[in-house]
């Protein structure tokens, strides 16, 4: 167990959860805002792929 | 001869569960029973308390050989120690996800981890009531409102607070259109309720198709411990995004999930025998997973608000309570909070973005924690 198992340890641990997880879920929303940029790559033709589905 | 029929009666008795039977048991029935109830009469997540309430009552009739090692029931919980059902669940809800509004309005993803204070103040809370610390995560992450994932968090911090975690982050999420909108209506002005969302672009397939290949690689790469839910739901989401694949994605979302919800029901019932949940630590645990509702709540209208402090064009604060996960609960509740002030105002699709955001936030929040407390 890398955290004590205590208060101290409970609020070191949800205060580095805490930010961390702002940090990590900002990253894939920076993430999500270059998605748009994959349009420059093609368009899928959404007809045709219906064609050949099972 | 007399005497003789006496022992065999004693004998038979003994084969039965009568002499074994307590109040607690009774108390359990009764719980059992009134999950039945409310399923049917107040169509509280029938799909769930049906099958639990069931068990829970069959669970605990003394000599049941269900729940016991080869008893059916048994075999449905080790589905769920092992920990195959919840990303079943995963994948099931993926392929009948439209991720679309979060890849279209990303600034609002930060909503999925501003709404998961409540995780955190639960967790100190039930360090100080005496819990070990992997039993305040788990009971923590009742606040992700999420219910795979408190699960999955459960099984692997402290398996043995399972039916309790389970029935209080489910019953809790049935409840959010009771506990969210008077947080929400505190912490928000009538102004700020009125607040109307600009249109979302649109969202093209080439993304659509490429966004859970991304997110899987994200999450194995960063998030190990939780990668296998949200693996599975990208898996899911793949088989319904990329429209070769409608037979797979329709049996993920339809008769897999259904198999899937009976076996997890089934499992979670079985759990709630009177000896183990009827405890101090079940009340407690009830109390945490509320307070942590409330606060997860709180935390994403304020973080709705402090975003607001920086962006041109302010967002509907009501949006940050969707960030808390229970997909499409909360959505929903911020849609009819904002409903009920301007009846032109819809916000469904824009708090479906906060609110699939926060079934990642629950999941990255998960992640650390479980690395933080070195359990793999």
């Amino acid at each position: 167990m890398i955290v004590p198992d205590s208060v101290d340890g409970a609020l070191i641990l949800s205060i580095i959860d805490f930010f961390l997880s702002i940090v990590m879920i900002s990253g894939i929303g920076f993430i999500l805002s270059l998605f748009p940029l994959f349009n420059r790559l093609g368009r899928v033709d959404e007809e045709k792929i219906k064609k050949g589905g099972h | 001869m007399i005497e003789q029929t006496l022992s065999f009666m004693q004998a038979l008795l003994d084969q039965t569960g009568i002499e074994h039977f307590w109040w607690g048991n009774l108390v359990m029935i009764a719980i059992g029973a009134t999950m039945i109830y409310l399923a049917i009469s107040k169509h509280y997540e029938p799909l769930l308390l049906i099958g639990i309430g069931f068990s829970c009552i069959i669970s605990n009739v003394p000599g049941s050989d269900l729940i016991l090692p080869g008893g059916l029931f048994n075999y449905a919980y080790q589905g769920v120690a092992l920990l195959i059902i919840p990303p079943l669940i995963f994948f099931g809800v993926g392929a009948m996800t439209d991720f679309g509004p979060m890849i279209a309005n990303p600034k609002l993803v930060v909503l999925g981890a501003a709404a998961h204070l409540g995780i955190f103040v639960a967790l100190i809370g039930a360090k100080a009531l005496g819990f070990t610390i992997n039993e305040a995560g788990a009971i923590g992450i009742i606040g992700g409102a999420d219910g795979p994932m408190a699960i999955f968090v459960t099984m692997k911090l402290a398996p043995h607070l399972l039916p309790q975690i389970s029935v209080a982050a489910y019953s809790y999420m049935a409840l959010m259109p009771l506990i969210q909108p008077p947080v929400m209506k505190l912490l928000t002005s009538k102004q700020e309720r009125l607040i109307v969302m600009k249109q979302n672009r649109q969202v093209s397939r080439l993304e659509r198709i490429i966004f859970p290949v991304v997110i899987g690689v994200i999450v194995n790469l960063f998030f190990p411990p939780v990668a296998p839910l949200i693996t599975m739901l990208m898996l899911g989401n793949l088989f319904k995004e990329v429209l070769v694949t409608d037979r797979l994605a329709k049996t993920a979302a339809n008769g897999l999930m259904n198999v899937i919800i009976i076996i997890l029901t089934v499992a979670i019932g079985s759990t709630m025998a009177a000896d183990k949940f009827l405890t101090v630590k079940t009340v407690e645990i009830v109390a945490l997973g509320l307070v942590a509702f409330v606060f997860g709540t709180a935390s994403g209208v304020l973080g709705a608000k402090i975003m607001n402090l920086f962006l041109k064009d302010k967002i509907n604060p009501l949006l940050g309570s969707a960030g808390i996960a229970s997909v499409p609960i909360a959505a929903r509740v911020a849609h009819m909070v904002a409903l009920r002030e301007n009846k032109e105002n819809y916000l469904i699709y824009h708090a479906m973005g906060p609110n699939l955001a926060g079934v990642f936030g629950t999941a990255i929040s998960g992640g650390i924690m479980l690395a933080l407390l070195g359990v793999k």
